[in-house]
């Protein structure tokens, strides 16, 4: 069985079979032998030489959380077609750093901005994040209104750049 | 006893109280929002009654509707936590008025310590000693500098109008003072329209060390010694522990008196927090005082053996405080970790999203406030703590080995958590030797990421045979062959004329 898994925009290509009570993992060149106990659902420990691995995973809607040795990571199983489209930064996009409501929108289309000028202000959990102008610009676009929820990496402003 | 308690709170804190109350058998109120309908404390509270829409301003901070549940419900106490409506003196009034229980001092001495300015000029006069500075009338160049150089250096000029280090000089002596009070004027003047300064004394090296009271309605007050809570990230505290590094037992007397005479001199009733800048010489300043029960009030409970949450409902209800100050010990040491649904790497930027799953550790000496469980939505309406994980030990190191190791089987899944950082930090060399300040995080930890080496090879195992347990093909075999006795279906195990191996 074939899967792949992807992380932080990498993708790690994995192959596993069973054969009676081991399994075979093959990844990067090298296969791994190891027993396997799952100990509660999700809760598995897994001997491999003369180590154990203890491990909980667990499925949220679209991914899979693994935590090993004190660290949780997120992945995916995805299905490889070629490159990973990962989205390339427009300049001038500002993404929202967190979830919440946009509180007040002090710019509108067409206005110029100088660097540090606050553009936006979004509130989430009592706290207030500022939305600043990375460098002197135009306003292009401006996503979102006054008491609007904004996800985290949604597009706050668009600004193009002044040329110098 | 009170018959009912109302707890005016939501998460950890009010599992914690509403707990209290059921060891003493007091019939508890939980209060809620839409988003709290699954919550912990509304499991786990006789009653439970909703606020409706989640903005704190219409649920847990709206006072009318609260005081009218507890009217209804026929509470004769109410306990609000901390937070939300813990400090603030109209709710404490509006309690009175309708003759139920505020369980905390008295709305008077809530405005007193909530102004920091009065609370400051009370304890001066109490003989506490206060952080030396200057907040005059007297702006020009000449009297600043004589008012500079009787407070000593080194000092901070700073704006009165100021915030974000803007008009902030730190002045190491008096050469240059002068020109220190004039350029913190001009930046002041251009920045917010106007020149006023103050003048601070500029503590080297500062500690964040707290004392624990707590004063019944008789007049007695003791205090519960110390807890330090240097290690903060955006002026909160996330890691905090006692005894104290640096404490003494003389300076420990000596702030406990201190700390005793600042609860008396506003006639200070039930559970309090004095808190002190200590420098790097071990001078100590008063700074304020939070007329409530502490976020890190376990880590007491833990060296001490008292339970404060008790004792709050004990003064409240009239009861006069049977510990006296000769008898308690501080016994080991503890520390307690908050976790936060946060990302440290974003600028400690709150992380929301359900809980996919929730494993807190247990084991000896182990405690877990928590207010979450698996399939938890975090919400962005209130305060990110998720829960608090409090670790007990013979002496300071123990202490640090059992929270990493707690820190290191605490599961918690579907948000980003501070976890992964409060481990590095504790495993810190300066920490570990006690060398902490409140500048601790910026000094060392400014740019922290997660070294980001991808998944390690043991999730990809732990992954792929969980995939592989779980798929719904019963036997995955490496070659499909019509013979099902070939020897090449068994290649792991099968040598030509040999044993299995």
């Amino acid at each position: 069985m074939f899967i792949n898994y992807e992380h932080n925009n990498h993708v790690y290509n994995v192959s596993i079979e069973r054969r009676d009570k081991h399994y075979f993992i093959t990844y990067d060149n090298t296969e791994y032998k190891v027993e396997v106990e799952e100990i509660k659902p999700g809760q598995l420990k897994i001997n491999i030489g003369d180590r154990i691995i203890k491990s909980v995973i667990t499925e949220g809607e679209k991914e899979k959380y693994v935590f090993v040795d004190g660290n949780v990571f997120k992945v995916k199983s995805v299905e490889l077609t070629g490159q990973i489209k990962t989205k390339k930064k427009e300049d001038g996009d500002l993404t929202s750093p967190i979830s919440g409501k946009v509180v007040s929108v002090k710019v509108k289309k067409g206005d110029s901005v100088k660097k540090g000028d606050v553009l936006m202000v979004i509130e989430a959990m009592k706290m207030e994040y500022l939305i600043r102008a990375p460098f002197n610009g135009k306003v292009e676009k401006v996503d979102f209104k006054e008491k609007d929820q904004i996800e985290i990496g949604q597009n706050t402003v668009e600004i193009k750049k002044r040329e110098a | 006893m009170f018959k009912k308690v109302l707890v005016a709170n939501r998460g950890e804190i009010a599992v914690r109280i509403i707990k209290a109350c059921q060891e003493m058998e007091i019939q508890t109120v939980a209060i809620y929002s839409d988003v709290d309908k699954e919550a912990l404390h509304v499991q786990l509270a006789d009653e439970t009654i909703s606020l409706g829409d989640p903005t704190p301003i219409e649920s847990y901070l709206n006072i009318p509707k609260i005081i009218k549940i507890a009217k209804d419900t026929g509470a004769d106490a109410i306990h609000p936590g901390y937070g939300f409506l813990a400090e603030n003196p109209d709710f404490a009034n509006s309690c009175n008025d309708v003759g139920i229980k505020f369980i905390g001092p008295t709305p008077k001495v809530i405005s007193l310590m909530g102004d920091k300015i009065a609370a400051k000029t009370t304890m001066e006069k109490a003989k506490v000693p206060v952080i030396p500075g200057y907040h005059g009338d007297k702006q020009d160049n000449d009297s600043l500098v004589e008012e500079g150089k009787k407070i000593g250096f080194p000092l901070l000029v700073k704006a009165a109008a100021g915030g974000g280090g803007k008009g902030m000089r730190i002045v190491h002596s008096e050469k240059n003072l002068k020109e220190s009070i004039e350029s913190a004027k001009r930046e002041s003047k251009s920045a917010f329209g106007d020149d006023t300064v103050f003048l601070e004394k500029y503590l080297d090296k500062p500690r964040h060390i707290e004392f624990q009271i707590l004063a019944d309605e008789h007049g007695n007050v003791i205090h519960l010694f110390e807890r330090e809570c240097s290690v903060q990230r955006r002026h909160q505290k996330i890691i905090e522990e006692t005894p104290s590094p640096v404490m003494t037992p003389q300076l420990r007397a000596k702030m406990g008196r201190a700390a005793v005479a600042a609860a008396k001199a506003v006639g200070y009733t039930n559970a309090g927090t004095v808190e002190f800048m200590v420098d790097g010489n071990l001078n100590y300043y008063f700074m304020e005082m939070n007329t409530r029960l502490q976020v890190e009030h376990p880590i007491t409970e833990m060296t001490t053996g008292i339970d404060l949450a008790k004792w709050q409902l004990r003064i409240a209800s009239g009861e006069e405080l049977t510990l006296k100050q000769s008898s308690l010990i501080q016994r080991g040491h503890a520390i307690e970790c908050r976790i936060y649904a946060e990302d440290p790497e974003n600028g400690f930027l709150p992380s929301i999203g359900t809980l996919e799953k929730v494993q807190a550790p247990t084991g000896p000496n182990i405690r877990d406030d928590s207010g979450i469980y698996t399939g938890m939505k975090v919400t962005p309406y209130y305060d990110p703590m998720l829960a608090k994980i409090v670790t007990y030990a013979e002496n300071r190191e123990e202490c640090i080995n059992k929270m990493i190791w707690a820190l290191s089987h605490y599961v918690v899944m579907g948000v980003t958590t501070n976890i992964p950082f409060l481990k590095t930090a504790l495993e810190h060399q300066e920490f570990k030797k006690g060398n902490i300040t409140t500048h601790f995080i910026d000094d060392h930890f400014k740019d922290w990421t997660i070294a980001k080496d991808g998944l390690p090879i043991d999730a990809i195992i732990a992954l792929a045979v969980y995939d592989s347990m779980h798929s719904k093909k019963h036997e995955i075999v490496r070659y499909k062959e019509a013979d099902p006795h070939s020897p090449w279906k068994h290649v792991g195990r099968w040598r030509v004329g040999g044993k299995g191996v």
